[in-house]
């Protein structure tokens, strides 16, 4: 008898289904954005008007970087609590309010964009209705409120979300008092707890200052504060798309590669690393700002180099596991093994090639970090290649190749094409290698990124190796392969939901493990302490920059508002001896 | 399970739709020795650790000192 998650859990599968679509439907809207920004860039082909870049880029941003991966993520994170739990959630209708709240602060968020494209955009709440501020949206650039409203309609969709995955672990545990947290909802909740950290942020962003300010309640906001608040949340969002990668990396790629997980206690000693170091180290984003000092920078390079040991962690634990299933299956050699892995199969190909352009991603993230080298590659298109190995390659192609196994568990449908999907995620990895390698090249030399035109008179780029010509070529050449790619996997999605249903869809299992929770310390379980520790972190490395930042440009900008911060009597000579001290 | 998409053949695959060969041993915990994972590892770091170099000179030698002028100047660089 078949024994899919449609047959144990048909209420959640839909919510589970729906998220999917939805996420599928912004990744068809956003990957075609990125081709036309891609073809107008390199000046192979320029159909939009250079005016209308930003445009597509926030489209671009908001719907890839946004949508596309929190909808998977709620998707696959409901699939996880519910299948490791064995139960469903406790009120299905609560599940999908949050999913319709999530949906209609996107579509707020898309009108307010698609505006951005009219010759007159309409006028609504007293302002004209636009919104190119880019993926990061901190000021100067202003949106329309409906912009900023759609996000916090968004956001509180998910933090509703995070509390339908604990309700759902509360009531298990009222039922299994002295069970540890199964591996799949341990990973859930601790993302969300760093989700709630990081969210504050944002949601402070918007409601105290940019809301207000873009509906004419306040004149001005301090535009350095808004970007610390944005990147307080902006580096944190990025382990928010990668939790779910991780998840898949943990507990389906043992298994799909024939194996088990190598060390569940491992697995939980970095998702509890990933909740400690997330939030307090957004500043690394900021290396180049003006009015923040370089003792508070190097503080978040600190965090951020200390964040790299989960992810050698993942490294040695997911590659341990593949090869555990390798052997399994006959593989022999120090590395003839390799070729035992299931290479035919799309869903192991893809997340296999999707982790290992994540370690291509390891080392250009290292630079990033690095303070001083950071101020070579800084805003140019060197981090544009960065996050398309990162967001771009290691989670989308692992979400899509996890949609080649989830789809048939969430419809009971099997999937179109096992030889499509498999030269999809091949496709997908070979025009991502064109177009990141040049990107990053590109930004060696100094070609900046987020700019329609990156031609200038009187002036040539110096490339190293090669020429400018030959990365446009890469990049345009890359971008086009991506978007065949990313339509053979739409069309596969689409004719398997075409499909009649099917007796022959595996089992809804996931990984077992060598080393299970049982030689796991307890106190990995305790979410209390671990929260509470990752709160202290980011009031250390944030209490002080903020105050600073505030100090000497006030909450609503400098000398607008008279509204200066009051440290007090006792603090202000600390606090002077603090920046003395790290300045 | 050897196979994300296979039919389903029982608790242990023997063969996937598309010819992949399933488990054919089970190995415990003590018995496997991932001696492949390190290989794998120590490449990785070996390229990391060249990778490096080259922003050395990229970084150094390209472009001129940035922030770090006072150590170019320790090590003759400027």
């Amino acid at each position: 008898m078949r024994n899919a998650y449609v047959d144990q859990f048909p209420a959640e599968a839909r919510v589970v289904k729906s998220a999917f679509w939805s996420s599928f439907l912004a990744l068809a809207i956003g990957g075609i954005f990125g081709l036309v920004q891609a073809l107008h860039r390199t000046d192979v082909l320029r159909f939009i008007d250079s005016t209308d870049y930003y445009t597509v880029l926030t489209a671009h941003g908001v719907l890839l970087a946004i949508t596309f991966t929190i909808f998977f993520l709620v998707g696959i994170f409901t699939w996880a609590v519910t299948t490791s739990l064995d139960r469903g959630v406790v009120d299905i209708r609560f599940t999908w309010s949050w999913y319709v709240m999530m949906v209609t602060g996107t579509v707020l968020v898309a009108v307010a964009i698609f505006s951005g494209f009219l010759e007159e955009p309409p006028s609504i709440l007293g302002s004209e209705l636009y919104a190119d501020v880019l993926f990061t949206f901190y000021s100067p650039l202003q949106a329309h409120p409906i912009f900023y409203i759609g996000l916090v309609l968004f956001v509180v969709g998910t933090w509703l979300a995070g509390f339908d995955w604990f309700r759902t672990w509360w009531a298990w545990r009222d039922e299994n008092a002295d069970e540890r947290i199964p591996l799949p909802t341990f990973m859930v909740l601790t993302t969300t707890l760093f989700w709630y950290i990081c969210t504050l942020g944002v949601a402070l962003s918007i409601l105290a200052f940019l809301l207000p300010w873009s509906l004419g309640i306040v004149d001005s906001v301090n535009p350095l504060l808004t970007r610390t608040l944005f990147w307080y949340f902006g580096h944190a969002v990025v382990y928010f798309w990668l939790m779910p990668t991780y998840v898949m990396w943990y507990i389906m790629l043992p298994k799909l590669s024939g194996g088990k997980l190598f060390s569940d206690p491992l697995a939980r000693v970095v998702f509890v690393l990933f909740l400690l170091l997330s939030t307090p180290l957004g500043i690394h984003h900021q290396y180049l700002d003006p009015g923040i000092a370089e003792g508070y920078k190097f503080i978040a390079m600190t965090n951020t180099m200390f964040l790299l040991l989960p992810s050698l962690l993942t490294a040695f634990t997911v590659v341990a596991s593949m090869e555990h299933g390798a052997r399994q299956r006959g593989g022999e050699g120090y590395l003839g093994w390799l070729t035992a892995l299931p290479w035919r199969d799309p869903v192991f190909t893809g997340m296999a090639l999707a982790g290992l352009m994540f370690a291509a991603a390891g080392f250009s993230g290292m630079i990033n970090a690095g303070m001083n080298i950071n101020y070579l590659v800084h805003n140019t298109w060197w981090v544009v290649g960065h996050f398309h190995l990162t967001v771009g390659t290691a989670v989308a192609l692992t979400f899509m190749a996890a949609a080649y196994w989830f789809i048939p568990q969430v419809t009971g449908k099997e999937l179109w094409s096992r030889s499509v999907a498999l030269g999809q995620v091949l496709l997908w990895f070979v025009g991502m290698t064109f177009m990141s390698n040049a990107m990053h090249r590109s930004g060696l030399f100094g070609m900046p990124r987020r700019t329609a035109e990156p031609q200038y008179q009187n002036f040539d780029f110096e490339p190293a190796v090669g020429t400018v010509a030959e990365m446009d070529a890469q990049v345009a050449l890359g971008a086009v392969l991506l978007v065949v790619s990313l339509v053979l996997f739409l069309l596969n999605m689409v004719l398997t939901s075409f499909n009649g249903t099917s007796d022959s869809i595996p089992d809804n299992t996931y990984a077992g493990t060598l080393s299970g929770p049982e030689d796991a310390p307890e106190i990995l379980d305790n979410l209390k302490l671990w929260t509470a520790i990752a709160v202290v972190l980011v009031i250390f490395a944030y209490t002080l920059p903020l105050a600073s930042i505030v100090e000497s440009g006030g909450l609503f900008g400098p000398g607008i508002d008279g509204r200066q911060l009051s440290l007090g009597a006792d603090l202000e000579p600390a606090l002077e001896t603090l920046r003395e001290v790290v300045a | 399970m050897s196979s994300a998409t296979e039919r389903e053949t029982g608790d242990r695959a023997v063969e996937s739709d598309s010819g992949d060969i399933g488990t054919v041993r089970e190995l415990g915990h003590d018995e496997f020795d991932p001696i492949g994972t390190l290989i794998l590892i120590a490449i990785y770091f070996a390229i990391l650790v060249m990778l490096w170099l080259f922003m050395y000179f990229v970084e150094f030698l390209g472009n001129g000192p940035t922030v770090v002028g006072s150590l170019a100047t320790v090590v003759g660089l400027a």
